[in-house]
């Protein structure tokens, strides 16, 4: 077990930067997610962290040790991939204690380790199969004692889960954390799925073009994104340009006032300095309709263009009077979700809605 | 892009070296000979000479007739062949799936051979017909070589038809019948363009294939003049004089492969469509009357193709006294001659063979891993590099090796070497394809793996790369050695006098009219070829034709 420090790294492909200068330190035993969409640098990262890239800067650290310039094979590491990357001509005995005898561990002690992994993730009687031979779900359980069974200093995750369909998803997320918690090993997740990372993670690295555009935990992420790719890419927000000034910035939320659709309205600012290029984070579902009423703080006007019933709750999509569509979730609970297309509504904002900087 | 020089830098040099050295360094004198005349001045005296030589020219022309009409006739065979297996149920269906085994085991001098024992002017139905007064033309010339060409080569465009039409996405069809045009416009207009340049490149093929035919040509042509055989000729009668005039030959036949290749790549390949996904339309069961045509023409063209395989062995156990066959009285005197009296024939081929194989496979693999999984600029030429020998026949194959290695401070000419050389260059590219295919389908994580838990990239090649890779290994070893093995027009141009081969033998003792013993040596060359693919297939269990 190990902490891992990452200190400046910089990498880059043909001139190309995919790794600017990013640092991030994980602690002994925890579980970081790397989050993002494809190409934010987040895979890269992490197989700068395995040693298959090597960084063009900075420097990498497991403990104290500078493991930057030490090839993978010397690093002890255990790694996951996403197409489970299993040898196909072995069985899921011969597949867990590769690593084993590659570190000349003595056979029956290979035995009494592998059979003890394989009974953790439940494949004891799948011992002898081959990889051809397994379902998805099970060859992931492989790759993860394969990995696991060495004692590795760091595990190391790339999008484990995303091959697998959304049931056993569900159900390996649990085998996983399981496993890790037990082990109290640091891990290092990556995954483009934002639910996976909310449900997984102790934090959270939100990836943005070779940065950290956000750390922190599922809360913090979720409840105070710091703009408007976070809060976009977290729980797919109404992310709207506002024109925004502080107007106290004492405090631990300072208050700010927006102009949105022709009427000021009242928030939270998200950054330090706000001005006409700032973004309100709206959450579809902190939102609420009313009938019209007038004199109603913090209320806009508009018109539901489409409204779509999904069981738990209801969409609709409402074009609001001389400003942009909003979009708006009302809970199955909330007795007045009974609008149709082409009424007349009020949008209710709440007052602790956040402002960032664009 | 860094490059790490061990170990795999330091590989890619020595294959580049090694490559540039038996592959690059023959064509290169081969080409520098065509253009130097014999006081040492560059000229092109030779190319002049040919263009005057009005046989030459007439030979230039008849290799092209051969290759349209034996080309057009595989098309003929091949792409109804391969449309009623691909979408009809009939009985005996199954026997095809033999075909692809024989057309690449059978060697072509057997065919050839075999055919003369049957059709030629001492042949089984020749006599037959004979006897009854009703003479067959004669099976030399025109009419025996395009017959037993398309018999040997038809399967190139069956395969390639058969894999086109399989990938071929059946709703498209039906997407044609719900727009209103008929089922038969429908094939017109939706099935025949897409399969049109498949079987296109596949015909290409099988042209270039015929340009560069030795055997068949040399053993059937007759009075026809042809370039692989005029090429030969000259070399043989020439050996020792001005290499002038044989380089140049060879340069024209490279020349016109390459301009086939060249077009093949640049304007066919590209109308090539890929379907990423569809199903093809499930075979229909053909009823009786139809069933019953089906299968009495598969039967015939299985029937053909396999005949040379029986022949041989009839050939090997029939009496003869000097060149003629006592058909009907059999003897076990030929194959006492061969087997017992004159075996080095055998010998030298399992040898040669054997050892080409293993420095084909193993070189081919440390080539395709490195030209595969770690790319870089020198990789790239190494795979330039080793496909240029698609591009020679094997006899312009032979003369280059023989004209670089028959001096210098390695002489290669006259030893086992040289054949040893011969038999890996022709073959390396197909043995690098092999490799090549099934090196693409390991994924890359899975060396990752390896190396993640505490093995190094070295050590991982042999602990995961090669055990992933055995049965693709050991069918390309196999095939290696069967197409070596009966390899003749590379081998026919550098053997001397201790290093014959069993094709060579074969195709000596056919020329001088001795078929009895020809065919003893025969019935030797198909065992040894056909006992590793059994063995492969039952023991090993290994499809070993899955990948063509």
């Amino acid at each position: 077990m190990a902490s891992i420090t990452i200190d400046g790294i910089v990498k880059q492909f043909s001139g190309q930067t995919v790794l600017q200068n990013l640092s991030l330190h994980i602690p002994d035993g925890a579980f970081y997610t790397l989050l993002g969409p494809s190409g934010c640098g987040k895979t890269t990262l992490l197989r700068c962290i395995a040693g298959f890239y090597e960084p063009d800067g900075g420097r990498l650290l497991f403990d104290k040790d500078d493991v930057t310039r030490v090839s993978t094979h010397h690093r002890d590491i255990g790694m996951v991939f996403q197409d489970y990357a299993l040898f196909p001509d072995k069985t899921a005995f011969d597949n867990v204690a590769y690593g084993l005898r590659a570190r000349k561990v003595a056979k029956p002690e290979i035995a009494r380790r592998v059979g003890e992994a394989l009974e953790r993730v439940g494949l004891s009687a799948l011992a002898g199969r081959y990889p051809a031979q397994m379902s998805g779900g099970q060859r992931q359980r492989v790759a993860l004692a394969r990995a696991l069974v060495i004692r590795p200093r760091v595990l190391l995750m790339d999008e484990p889960l995303s091959n697998l369909d959304a049931k056993m998803r569900l159900q390996m997320r649990d085998v996983i954390l399981d496993l890790v918690r037990e082990a109290g090993i640091t891990t290092v997740f990556v995954t483009h799925d934002q639910e996976e990372a909310l449900a997984m993670s102790d934090r959270i690295a939100i990836m943005d073009r070779g940065s950290i555009a956000q750390l922190g935990t599922p809360e913090d992420l979720y409840g105070t994104p710091v703009n408007a790719y976070v809060a976009d890419f977290i729980g797919s927000a109404n992310v709207i340009p506002v024109a925004a000034r502080i107007v106290d910035g004492s405090g631990a939320a300072p208050h700010v006032r927006y102009q949105l659709a022709g009427h000021e309205l009242d928030g939270v600012a998200g950054s330090p300095r706000l001005d006409d290029q700032s973004v309100l984070i709206a959450r579809p579902e902190d939102l609420s309709l009313m009938a019209p009423a007038p004199h109603v703080p913090n209320a806009l006007s508009g018109r539901v263009l489409r409204r779509q019933y999904l069981g738990f709750k209801t969409a609709y999509r409402i074009q609001l009077h001389d400003g942009p569509e909003i979009r708006v979730e009302l809970h199955a609970g909330n007795t007045v979700a009974a609008f149709q297309p082409g009424d007349t509504v009020q949008v209710l904002v709440p007052a602790d809605s956040r402002v960032v900087g664009a | 892009m860094k490059i790490h020089w061990w170990p795999w830098g330091v590989l890619t040099l020595v294959s580049l070296v090694l490559l540039s050295f038996f592959v690059l360094y023959p064509l290169a004198v081969l080409f520098g000979n065509s253009v130097v005349d014999d006081g040492g001045g560059y000229s092109l005296a030779a190319f002049l000479a040919l263009a005057r030589d009005s046989e030459y020219v007439q030979a230039f022309k008849n290799t092209l007739v051969l290759g349209f009409s034996v080309t057009a006739c595989t098309v003929l065979v091949g792409v109804p062949f391969a449309y009623m297996v691909a979408r009809y149920e009939f009985p005996l269906k199954n026997l095809v799936a033999v075909l692809p085994i024989m057309t690449i085991v059978i060697p072509e001098i057997i065919v050839g051979q075999s055919w003369l024992l049957i059709l030629g002017n001492n042949g089984l139905l020749t006599n037959f017909f004979a006897d009854l007064g009703i003479e067959l033309p004669s099976f030399y010339g025109w009419t025996g070589m395009v017959f037993s060409m398309t018999l040997v080569y038809y399967t190139y465009i069956y395969l390639g038809v058969l894999a086109a039409l399989r990938g071929f996405d059946g709703q498209l069809e039906e997407a044609g019948l719900s727009l209103g045009t008929s089922p038969l416009v429908t094939k017109m207009r939706v099935l025949v363009p897409v399969m049109l340049p498949a079987v296109l490149v596949n015909a290409l093929v099988v042209f270039t294939l015929v340009v560069g035919n030795f055997a068949l040509s040399m053993l059937l042509g007759s009075r026809v003049p042809l370039l692989s055989v005029m090429t030969y000729n000259t070399f043989v009668s020439e050996m020792g004089g001005s290499p002038a005039l044989q380089s140049a030959m060879s340069v024209v036949s490279i020349a016109i492969v390459a301009v086939v290749l060249f077009f093949q790549k640049r304007v066919v390949e590209r109308k090539v469509y890929t379907m990423t996904q569809g199903r093809a339309p499930a075979p229909v069961r053909v009823r009786s009357a139809a069933g019953l045509l089906f299968t009495l023409t598969v039967g015939l063209v299985i029937l053909a193709s396999l005949l040379p395989l029986v022949v041989v062995f009839i050939g090997a156990f029939t009496e003869t006294s000097g060149p003629v066959m006592r058909w009907g009285s059999w003897s076990l005197s030929s194959l006492q001659r061969a087997l017992h009296a004159a075996p080095e024939p055998i010998i030298n081929s399992l040898k040669f063979s054997s050892i080409a194989t293993l420095v084909g496979v193993s070189f081919a693999l440390l080539v395709s891993y490195l030209t595969i999984k770690k790319r870089n600029l020198f990789t790239q030429a190494l795979d330039y590099i080793v496909v240029l020998p698609l591009t020679i026949s094997g006899t312009v194959l032979g003369i280059a090796l023989v004209q670089t290695f028959n001096t210098g401070w390695l002489v290669l000419a006259g030893t086992s070497g040289i054949m040893v050389l011969a038999y890996t260059v022709r073959r390396l590219p197909f043995a690098v394809r092999n490799a090549s295919s099934t090196l693409f389908n390991i994924p890359e994580s899975i060396e990752e793996a390896s190396i993640s838990l505490g093995v190094s990239p070295l050590m991982t090649f042999f602990k995961v790369i090669l055990p992933a890779m055995r049965a693709s290994l050991i069918s390309a070893a196999i095939l290696m050695w069967v197409t070596t093995i009966s390899e003749l027009s590379a081998s026919v141009v550098v053997y001397t006098g201790g290093l014959e081969t069993m094709p060579i033998t074969i195709f000596r003792q056919v020329d001088g009219g001795r078929l009895g013993l020809a065919s003893a040596y025969g019935a030797a060359l198909v065992s040894v070829i056909l006992l590793p693919i059994v063995v492969a297939i039952k023991v090993f269990r290994i499809n070993l034709f899955s990948s063509k």
